[in-house]
């Protein structure tokens, strides 16, 4: 008993304890969920048997239905257009201020922390206010282009299909800049001073040093920055449902908010739980891929 | 994963039990509205649980988005309220498969309510089969918004407003100033709820409806939708604006038209800085049916409910007070029976006259279990042809064979 307890405290009971606590937390409250999603996405579910696991199984029924609608293929398409190109613009967008900032002109890390101020405000906020700035008639977006003489005639970003997910998108690298700016401000910090030194001695310019010693060194950080921002982007909702709704038909729908709008506005329970499964496939994936890029890495 | 999210958290349920402390014999039940504190079911069923008729009540705001979700939910794990207030499409959904308490011999035998008194439109949206499963709560429907001034600035007589679709298109035409700023019409294609709400009483004046969307009548509406967005008579922001924002154009004279409800009526008399009326939906010709939209909640009894008698009480209560729905909270009764009271407000008075006739005309959008996949495939139809990525016949026959399928013919 003492020596169990002895172990518990310090030994490999700890270690176990320290292990269990928060894989029970993940069973919990992310694995039982995942698995019952798993589960609904191969059963028939309506409101009457939304409570109970004794559905009937329909095998792979609502994944060839799903994949059967029209909307289907321009939804995942417009997906993959929203979650490459947001990661792409938060990523180059936030680098570049996060070594612009790193320079450490007088004043540059207050100005740092102002950026913050998107990241801290409530999605539907942010979407209210790209509603605001994107609207057709009387937007400020609008209005600023055309006083600059590069359109003469209003863009109705949110309603014609061919610019509705950009705007979506826009607002969405607005929302990440700041947070991508801060991981990677932090990893700029963590660079050794005199690798730069001992690069300036060798005679290197900026471009030679951001390319053979920033780049190389900030591997680790920009993997988890990007693996971050491939689930903050994927799970971006509140800007589909304040800005477009995922209108006009369809042009600016995406995956996670069509899962919603299957379970809760058709009540498609199934469709949604499958619609989600396939999205948990596409992050699987991804995630394996990070994990086997980074795994030879050398950490310093 | 957000499925699961939404299922797993508790929803934007506020409670209140207004007697903590309730006796052993009291009967007690469960209401669940999406009314807040000045609106009426709040007040009511307070009232009625302040009665001492040895009933108690225990009061849950839902909020709008979480009514659906929240009582499947409820029902499926057999914790349902027993009286729910609903959006009027989707009772069907839960009607047509017993989740709710057929009344209709209770209704019969009442001395408070009788089905006669209500409008055809709301009580059609409470039946199914030809049993009562609820009882209108409150109604409402759209109609015709006109800017007297700009009418009389066009050269149009503001005292006859447009009657007919060739009519609307004229006027609109005629009314439209990009060079001010101002739209012929304002309307919501929305691919939401709205949208279909919008639509159907196009679809249904022309001889159409859900059941056969497809139906020349109904591409004639369509056509004349698309030609308001084509040639710029309405802002291309109406494939994405709701009927409240579409109207807030109206009102700060940015549209010379706008097709809304009578829920527009407070805030016109406030903001708007021109004299306006309303007219009846335009017809597509002179004789034609007319027709318009039918809004707002029913009340329904849960057939789970252990005190079906009490919560029947209830509803009778609420409907007792339906004179007052419309003075006190400017909700319109969904019955032919109740007078409304003057306003003092001549603008809105008009309005009323106007809004109450429309409402003869009224139809309940279904009543189907299905609806919400049927309104779907509607507002698929509406935008695909209005954002010209199908021909407004093509839209309307793809929707029409899907609606086709969901109806299992």
């Amino acid at each position: 008993m003492s020596r169990l307890l002895s172990s518990l405290r310090d030994g490999k009971g700890f270690d176990i304890v320290l292990v269990a606590v928060p894989l029970a937390f993940l069973l919990v409250f992310s694995g039982l969920p995942l698995i019952y999603n798993v589960v609904m996405s191969f059963q028939a579910v309506d409101m009457f048997s939304l409570g109970t696991f004794n559905r009937p199984w329909v095998g792979f029924k609502n994944y060839v239905d799903v994949f059967s609608l029209p909307a289907t293929w321009p939804i995942m398409r417009n997906t993959v257009i929203f979650v490459v190109c947001s990661i792409a613009g938060q990523f180059v967008i936030g680098f570049a201020l996060a070594l612009f900032f790193a320079r450490g002109f007088p004043g540059s890390s207050y100005i740092r922390g102002l950026f913050l101020a998107s990241w801290v405000m409530p999605g539907l906020v942010v979407g209210a206010m790209w509603n605001w700035i994107l609207a057709g008639d009387f937007g400020v977006l609008n209005y600023a282009l055309r006083s600059l003489g590069i359109i003469s005639e209003n863009i109705f970003w949110a309603s014609n299909p061919a610019w509705s997910l950009w705007a979506v998108i826009v607002a969405n690298i607005w929302l990440g800049i700041s947070f991508n700016m801060i991981l990677l401000s932090v990893g700029l910090a963590a660079i050794p001073r005199d690798l730069y030194e001992a690069a300036a001695l060798d005679g290197a310019n900026g471009l030679q040093k951001f390319w053979t010693i920033t780049l190389p060194m900030m591997r680790s950080t920009i993997g988890a920055v990007i693996s971050l921002g491939l689930i903050f982007t994927l799970q971006q909702f509140d800007l589909f449902a304040s800005i477009t709704s995922g209108g006009p038909a369809n042009s600016s729908n995406v995956a996670q908010y069509w899962a919603w709008e299957m379970s809760f506005r058709q009540y498609d329970f199934a469709k949604g739980a499958t619609i989600s499964v396939v999205m948990i496939a596409v992050v699987m994936i991804a995630s394996v891929i990070y994990v086997r890029s980074t795994r030879h890495e050398v950490r310093g | 994963m957000k499925t699961i999210k939404s299922l797993m958290g508790s929803g934007t349920l506020a409670v209140s039990l207004f007697a903590l402390t309730s006796m052993a014999s009291a009967q007690h039940i469960v209401v669940w509205s999406l009314d807040k504190e000045h609106q009426p079911a709040y007040n009511l069923a307070r009232e009625f649980h302040d009665l001492d008729n040895g009933i108690t009540v225990e009061y849950r705001e839902v909020h709008f988005e979480d009514v659906v979700s929240e009582s499947m939910r409820a029902f499926a794990t057999g914790q349902a309220p027993d009286i729910i207030a609903i959006d009027n499409p989707e009772h069907a959904l839960f009607a047509a498969r017993g989740a709710f308490l057929d009344i209709t011999d209770m209704v019969a035998a009442s001395d408070v309510i009788d089905p006669d008194n209500y409008f055809p439109g709301p009580l059609n949206s409470v039946s199914w089969e030809g049993k009562l499963y609820g009882l209108p709560k409150a109604t409402n429907t759209i109609a015709l918004y006109y800017n007297k001034d700009m009418f009389a600035a066009k050269g149009l007589d503001p005292e006859s407003p447009p009657a007919t679709w060739e009519e609307l298109v004229e006027a609109a035409r005629t009314l439209n100033d990009p060079e001010n700023n101002v739209y012929g019409i304002a309307f919501s294609a929305r691919a939401s709820e709205e949208g279909t709400f919008q639509f159907l009483p196009w679809a249904q004046m022309a001889g159409g409806g859900y059941e056969n969307l497809n139906a020349p009548g109904v591409v004639e509406a369509l056509d004349i939708w698309k030609l308001f967005i084509d040639e710029r008579l309405a802002s291309p922001d109406t494939l994405t604006r709701g009927q409240w924002t579409s109207t807030g154009t109206f009102n700060a004279g940015n549209a010379a038209m706008a097709i809304s409800g009578p829920w527009e009526l407070n805030r016109m008399v406030e903001e708007a800085q021109f004299d306006w009326g309303v007219a009846l939906l335009p017809v597509p010709g002179e004789d034609a049916e007319r027709s318009s939209a039918m809004g707002d909640f029913n009340w329904a009894i849960f057939s789970t409910s252990k005190n079906p008698e009490a919560a029947f009480k209830a509803l009778e209560y609420f409907a007792s007070q339906d004179h007052r729905l419309f003075p006190e909270w400017g909700q319109l009764p969904a019955r032919s029976d109740v007078e409304l009271p003057e306003t003092g407000e001549p603008l809105k008075d008009a309005a009323l006259k106007v809004f109450l006739e429309q409402l003869q005309y009224a139809q309940a959008r279904g009543p189907h279990p299905e609806w919400p996949r049927i309104s779907k495939a509607i507002q698929d139809a509406i935008q695909s042809a209005l954002t010209g990525q199908a021909t407004t016949q093509a839209a309307l026959d793809q929707a029409a064979s899907t609606i086709q399928g969901i109806l299992g013919n």
